[in-house]
């Protein structure tokens, strides 16, 4: 049995630091670390738990010096380990930034943030398709979290669609527990790593290329996903109970832009090889920057933007 | 060896010195047939240990206290003054994996006899004038779960009417069945409204008020 915990806060309150870190996942936790190694004060404030997506990773195999872990326990470790040196709070969404007299000041739901710097590491939410039956299914038999819903499917089949890193890594982690997954795949080849590849086959997991979901259909609850495929233009459906959605994320970056950061046309926010944003004194870390979505370079990105941040508030 | 590491309990008794104010009582429900009955029990017994303002008791789910507090089924963790919060915030099924932050988060508020919301949502607690039971379905690996827990567990200690339970969707699968729980965080208001997702504070206690008003 694992236990982890969320760092308890009390009423209300107003803080002022040098850094502050909108964002607990791998990224915001690294340059938690890296700030105030600096000599900087920062803080670090996420809406859920800290840890973030890697916390929804069921288990992580290319992170560096951990041969296979549960992205769950990684994540526990990265906040154990961040705890040593910096404040994080928990359960405390940031709704509302703004510039009061050259210092960004954060409205969130737990208190008021004075910041001379922010590092945007607020990650990424999970794309819909947006096929007929998604929404109205959602919930019933509609999922986006393998870790959260897939027990509720043991012995019985899925679809998962999207056959990318994250679709191979839930249909793997779905197998394991006992449930019955099909992978589908717009693209024409498989689009996950080699490694997954490998496992996928080894398992025995159907991994179907060229299909193009167009409905998951049912009463009441999932009952099949509907595809066409695409060399044959045929129409096609595979009987189901459940669905779990790997089709892409959204970048959350709609406070960055409200500052006036500059983001690429999917929303990701730009940066410099530094993590600098087009805003002095506001620098972006992890999958937000949209460069991969992948736990050791988003830790890598945050601490090279706490270093950033150092150069151009101490070093100035 | 128990189930809490010693950093995990080092860094919470920290949290418990800092923060603890008055007496908390955690109360475990147990009964035969339990599989993790004996788990929670030593869950319970191992935090009460690390501080004095935390009491432990156990309790059979068929007994007198049962009653007393509402609670029916084993395991059931209680998180009470032992007054005025009753039985209202509490754990049907273990407060692991995930939960377990809630579970501690729970004591703390407990302790304060407070909890925070917004002003907002405060004005809207206060209509509530009539028993509404919010049941959050979760599972302990779901990470967006305590957050809706945790809601549940501040509008309780907020309003007297309203209790909150966290039902483990696993240890419970026909209760889970019965509301058609598919994916977790599900929240079941009165065996009523329902909805699905960590919602903000906001979207929450608007299902409360509709469910609140159905009733009239
Ligand atoms: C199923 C799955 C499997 C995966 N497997 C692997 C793997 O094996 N290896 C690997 O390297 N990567 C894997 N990943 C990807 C990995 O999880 C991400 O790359 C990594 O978590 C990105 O870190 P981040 O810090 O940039 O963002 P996130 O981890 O997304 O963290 C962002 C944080 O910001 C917070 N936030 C956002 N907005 C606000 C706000 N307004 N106020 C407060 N807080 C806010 C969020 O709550 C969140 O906690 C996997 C992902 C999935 C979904």
């Amino acid at each position: 049995m694992s236990i982890g915990f969320v760092l308890p806060s009390a009423s209300k309150e107003n803080k002022e630091v040098d850094v502050a870190i909108i964002g607990a996942g791998p990224a915001g936790l690294s340059a938690g670390i890296y700030a105030i190694r600096a000599g900087m004060s920062a803080i670090i404030i996420d809406k859920g738990n800290a840890g973030g997506l890697a916390e929804e990773a069921p288990f992580v195999e290319n992170y560096l010096g951990f041969e296979g872990i549960e992205g769950e326990k990684l994540a526990k470790l990265f906040k154990e380990h961040a705890m040593k040196y910096v404040e994080i709070s928990e359960r405390n969404e940031v709704r509302d930034i703004i510039m009061e007299n050259g210092k960004f000041v954060l409205k969130a739901e737990k208190g008021e943030y004075t910041a001379k710097a922010i590092i945007f590491a607020t990650g990424t939410t999970h794309k819909t398709i947006g096929v007929p039956g998604e929404k109205e299914l959602f919930g019933r038999g509609v999922s986006y979290c393998v870790t959260c819903d897939g027990y509720f499917y043991r012995g019985k089949r899925v679809a998962v669609i999207g056959g990318g890193n994250s679709g191979a890594i839930a249909a793997i982690y779905l197998k394991d527990i006992g449930v019955e997954p099909v992978v589908l795949e717009y693209m024409p080849t498989y689009m996950c790593e080699k490694a997954y590849q490998d496992i996928i086959n080894e398992k025995g997991i159907r991994y179907i290329t060229n299909a193009m979901v167009t409905e998951i259909a049912g009463e009441n609850k999932v009952e099949k996903v509907v595809y066409k495929d695409r060399t044959s233009g045929e129409i096609k459906e595979e009987k189901v109970d459940g669905v779990f959605i790997y089709v892409g994320l959204i970048p959350i970056s709609e406070l960055a832009k409200k500052i006036g950061v500059e983001t690429d046309n999917r929303g990701y926010i730009k940066v410099s090889s530094k993590m600098r944003t087009n805003v002095p004194m506001v620098y972006a870390a992890g999958d937000v920057t949209g460069i991969a979505g992948q736990i050791i370079i988003a830790a890598g990105q945050g601490a090279m933007a706490a270093l950033a941040a150092y150069e151009d508030l101490m070093l100035k | 060896m128990g189930y809490i590491g010693d950093k995990d309990k080092e860094y919470l008794k920290g949290e418990f010195d800092k923060y603890l104010k008055e007496n908390v009582k955690i109360l475990v429900f147990t009964g035969d047939n339990c599989q993790y009955c004996n788990v929670a029990t030593a869950l319970g017994q191992e935090v009460a240990e690390l501080h004095d303002a935390i009491e432990f008791h156990e309790y059979p789910v068929n007994g007198e206290e049962a009653k007393k507090y509402g609670v029916e089924h084993a395991p059931t963790v209680v998180i009470t003054d032992g007054d005025k919060y009753g039985g209202r915030i509490r754990y049907v099924g273990l407060p692991s994996g995930y939960e377990f932050s809630s579970m501690i988060e729970d004591i703390i508020d407990v302790s304060r006899r407070d909890a925070e919301v917004s002003d907002e949502v405060k004005m809207q607690l206060q209509m509530i004038d009539k028993p509404v039971r919010i049941q959050v379905f979760v599972t302990p690996t779901c990470p967006y779960c305590p957050r809706a827990v945790r809601t549940a567990h501040r509008f309780a200690i907020l309003n007297e009417n309203i209790t909150g339970e966290m039902v483990e969707a696993m240890e419970f699968p026909e209760w889970a069945n019965k509301w058609n729980v598919m994916s977790v965080p599900h929240i079941l208001i009165n065996e009523d409204v329902q909805f699905i997702g960590a919602y903000p504070d906001e979207q929450y206690i608007k299902y409360v008020v509709e469910a609140w008003k159905k009733m009239k």
